[in-house]
């Protein structure tokens, strides 16, 4: 591989066509002494945790981890994962954080976001742009759980819109005075390390704000009650409000005014866990599912031997193996120091997410009556899984980010294309003569845009080669979308949301499927196609469905509903309400 | 005053009982993909146990296990509950338990430990003999089946006090057994070989910073050949079969007919 620095993502690339295999394969695997200590982790987790089976739905009732079940976490340390080993951390790989928060999410939501908001985010800026003075003063409290973390960006009108935040920081000689309210905080009430973001610039410069560091001990800061949630009730989640906070000058994150970017950049690195909690969840359902279903008799027969009980089990296994793929291979990218995996990252959030959700509802269904019922682990799943799809960005923002960014680099290039061929209309008698402007559209489609190299793989296992020659069909189906659909919007593709999902949909589906493919050939080449017959299954299961999905949002380009869809939209806007009651 | 101590403990490699074990149709073993392994649950009992007891008087503990190097995840789980350091002897293959407590000899003759502590048995094969042959061999005392009197719930516990009691003169321990109808105690003379009931201790589990400790934890290889052990199986296990699966029970009408067929069908009574 290249300097893995310098590479565009794999994302990128392949909306220009090119499969940049040597970033997918063979599938990552984890290193003998690593897996040897994660191994470790996980069997310890276990025994810390499996005694509380029960205590966690007690808990979720009352809403509350009991401070003895953190400190028992603290003595554990469960707060160290991510923190170098230098500042008495574990210092684990991305991969291996996000398995450990895995084994979290399958016995209690609550304690794997608990964990996750404080390694994740809430302390993510410290380890990305800490100074040394500041690493020093803070990682090896936070490591001991001494001081727990949370990320405060969010505020009653800055959500999706994190540029919008009115929480202001003032210089004042020698510190910043902060004033504000932030809103929905993970760990909110049990911090006493908070990562905050403040507006530093003029009225009217929007977007200029600066992170910072704020420990509990400053005075002026209260953090409101603990919310009453629909999910994740036992995490502490509350407002966080700063009265004049006299912050000093050191406690800058980052530089100042780039707030913005270290947001971006703590949110982008902090995905991945979120995506390792839902795969652990995933795990978990189907755990559940499986033996719900050999032991529930009905019409003579346990539900398992009936078609509709299988083929939601098959698809939870298809679905985890996927996203799981996904998970691991952005993992792998942030652990070989490959810097572009914003996009992937999101693709494993929205992928991962959705397909929890589908496994939990999936999973209640199977329960029937009992899944209903609150004596069963199912409805908490289910209500628990539900906040993945909105926090640390929602699943809509996040499919505008995905297909907006990896889209990026073929606008640009298309900006330069148009401007060299720009010449030739200038100065036509030198040139080609007239071209008329469908002329320029074929002649820069066929120039370099969409044809490039790497069209194909070179390294998969030939055993799934059928799917590897769908999978670059796609490929090119894809470049050639977004060239469409470029040349069509130019730069207004920021406003055309319709369009814009729908290649976002294409991308997640292609990134998840690479990632399997990836994973199932490395497989066989390992062990043989013979060992390898269930992978194999899942993939056929996996890359038919997303053949089907992509080829249907192809033509939907063009053949779509969308006008209506905004039209009906405006009616019920406009109403307030739905008009047609017969009453 | 306490003297310090030395403890040998061991740590098998065995399957987790919490996956799903399937004997091969061969019925020459069983199917080892998608199996989990731990350590054997007895030896974890025993690895507590020498951790309370060297808390107490200090000194130290030593972790062996036999088998290839996957035996290391093993290792590193007792180093990272407190062990200082492991032994590992290296060997695939089948191995009977002649050959394991010969193995085992060898290895406390090299070390010179003022106890040994294993679990009664593994739980995959159940044989519960290797610390009899050992301390046999050795000739050292033996005191089996290790348990308390207090429950597992008791302050004691809950405190972590060990429930070996070693002399004054550091030169004897006294040991709870569990024996058929109540707890019997024994004395022995050390060094001593103790075997580990369940219901002796609650193991610890590892915390993660010991965890990052026992990655630096030194683990020393010998082999059969070096320790000069023939460890040629004398038994060997011809073939393996899953239990029949449990005829599906009957519903009766009323108590008279369930005294009935307790009388005629199942003659219990």
């Amino acid at each position: 591989m290249a300097d893995p620095k310098n590479q565009s993502s794999f994302m990128s690339s392949l909306c220009f066509g090119s499969i940049e295999e040597d970033l997918i394969l063979p599938y990552p695997q984890m290193k003998q002494p690593e897996r040897e200590t994660l191994k470790n982790i996980i069997g310890s987790l276990e025994q810390l945790l499996k005694p509380h089976e029960k205590d966690f739905r007690v808990w979720d009732r009352a809403g509350e981890l009991p401070p003895a079940f953190i400190e028992e976490l603290k003595q554990f340390g469960l707060f160290s994962l991510v923190i170098p080993e230098a500042f008495g951390g574990m210092g684990l790989s991305a991969t291996a954080y996000s398995r450990t928060l895995q084994e979290a999410a399958k016995y209690d939501a609550s304690v794997s976001v608990t964990v996750g908001a404080h390694s994740s985010i809430g302390m993510r800026g410290l380890l990305l742009f800490g100074t040394d003075a500041q690493k020093q003063k803070y990682l090896p409290k936070l490591a001991t759980g001494e001081m727990i973390a949370a990320f405060c960006l969010t505020e009653p009108g800055a959500g999706s819109d994190a540029a919008s935040i009115t929480t202001t920081a003032v210089k004042e000689g020698d510190h910043w005075v902060l004033n504000g309210n932030k809103l929905w905080i993970t760990n909110g009430g049990i911090a006493q390390f908070f990562t905050v973001f403040a507006k530093t610039g003029g009225v009217g410069e929007r977007g200029h704000m600066t992170a910072f560091i704020v420990t509990r001990d400053l005075a002026g800061i209260s953090t409101g009650h603990h919310e009453d949630k629909m999910g994740l009730r036992a995490s502490n989640t509350t407002t966080v409000h700063f009265d004049n906070v006299k912050v000093p000058l050191e406690n800058v994150l980052g530089e100042e005014g780039k707030g913005f970017k270290v947001a971006m950049k703590i949110l982008n690195s902090g995905r991945t866990g979120l995506g390792g909690g839902t795969v652990g969840a995933m795990k978990k359902l189907i755990e559940l599912s499986t033996k719900q279903a050999k032991e529930r008799v009905q019409f003579g027969k346990p539900i398992a031997e009936y078609g509709l009980v299988r083929q939601k089990l098959g698809h939870m296994v298809v679905e985890c193996f996927a996203a799981e793929s996904a998970v691991n291979m952005v993992n792998h990218f942030i652990d070989s120091g490959h810097e572009e995996y914003a996009v992937e990252a999101a693709i494993t959030k929205v992928f991962g997410t959705e397909a929890l959700w589908r496994t939990a509802d999936e999973a209640l269904q199977i329960a029937g009556g009992n899944g209903f019922m609150c004596e069963f682990p199912y409805e908490r799943m289910v209500r628990d899984s539900r906040i993945n799809r909105i926090f640390e960005g929602t699943n809509e923002i996040l499919r505008l980010f995905i297909a907006l960014t990896a889209m990026n680099e073929v606008g640009g290039e298309l900006k330069e294309l148009a401007s060299s061929l720009k010449g030739v209309f200038d100065n036509p008698i030198k040139g080609f003569g007239v071209l008329s402007e469908y002329a320029l559209r074929r002649a820069s489609l066929a120039t370099s845009v969409v044809k490039r190299e790497k069209g194909a793989f070179t390294k998969l296992h030939p055993a799934v080669k059928e799917k590897q020659e769908q999978f670059q069909e796609l490929t090119r189906d894809l470049a050639a979308a977004v060239d469409r659909i470029l040349r069509k919007h130019g730069k207004n593709i920021i406003g055309k949301q319709f369009a814009t999902k729908r290649l976002a949909d294409i991308m997640i589906d292609l990134f998840v499927l690479a990632s399997t493919l990836s994973r199932v050939s490395t497989a066989i080449s390992e062990k043989g196609a013979t060992a390898c017959t269930k992978e194999l299954e899942i993939l056929e299961v996996f890359s038919g469905q997303v053949r089907r999905r992509v080829k249907s949002n192809f033509n939907k380009i063009d053949d779509n509903d969308d006008e209506h869809i905004k039209s009906l939209a405006d009616h019920a806007l406009d109403a307030e309400g739905y008009t047609w009651d017969n009453v | 005053m306490l003297f310090p101590m030395k403890i040998l403990v061991t740590a098998k490699r065995v399957e987790d009982p919490e996956s799903k074990i399937k004997v091969k149709p061969d019925g020459t073993g069983i199917v080892p993909e998608g199996l989990k392994y731990k350590i054997n649950p007895f030896d974890e009992i025993a690895v507590e146990e020498a951790l309370r007891l060297v808390a107490k008087h200090k000194g130290e503990t030593v972790v062996v296990s036999i088998g290839g190097k996957e035996v290391h995840e093993q290792l590193r789980h007792a180093m990272a509950m407190g062990v200082d350091r492991a032994v590992w002897v290296n060997h695939t293959g089948p191995l009977d338990q002649m050959a394991i407590a010969g193995l085992l000899k060898k290895v406390c003759e090299k070390e010179k430990p003022d106890m040994a502590i294993l679990g009664k048995q593994s739980i995959d094969d159940d044989q519960n003999q290797v610390g009899q042959y050992m301390a046999e061999w050795l000739g050292w005392g033996q005191a089996t089946f290790a348990s308390k009197h207090e429950s597992l719930d008791s302050d004691a516990e809950k405190s972590k006090t060990p429930a070996l009691v070693v002399g004054a003169d550091g030169k004897t321990v006294k040991v709870v057994r569990e024996v058929d109808g109540g707890l019997g105690t024994v004395e022995c003379t050390l060094p001593a070989v103790v075997t580990t009931d369940l219901r002796l201790n609650q193991p610890r589990y590892a915390p993660l910073p010991g965890i990052m400790k026992a990655k630096s934890k030194p683990i020393e290889e010998l082999t059969p050949a070096g320790l000069g052990v023939d460890v040629a199986p004398k038994l060997t296990v011809l073939k393996m079969s899953a239990p029949a699966p449990r005829k599906a029970g009957i519903k009766v009408p009323d108590v008279a007919t369930l005294m009935q067929k307790l009388k005629t069908e199942a003659k219990v009574i």
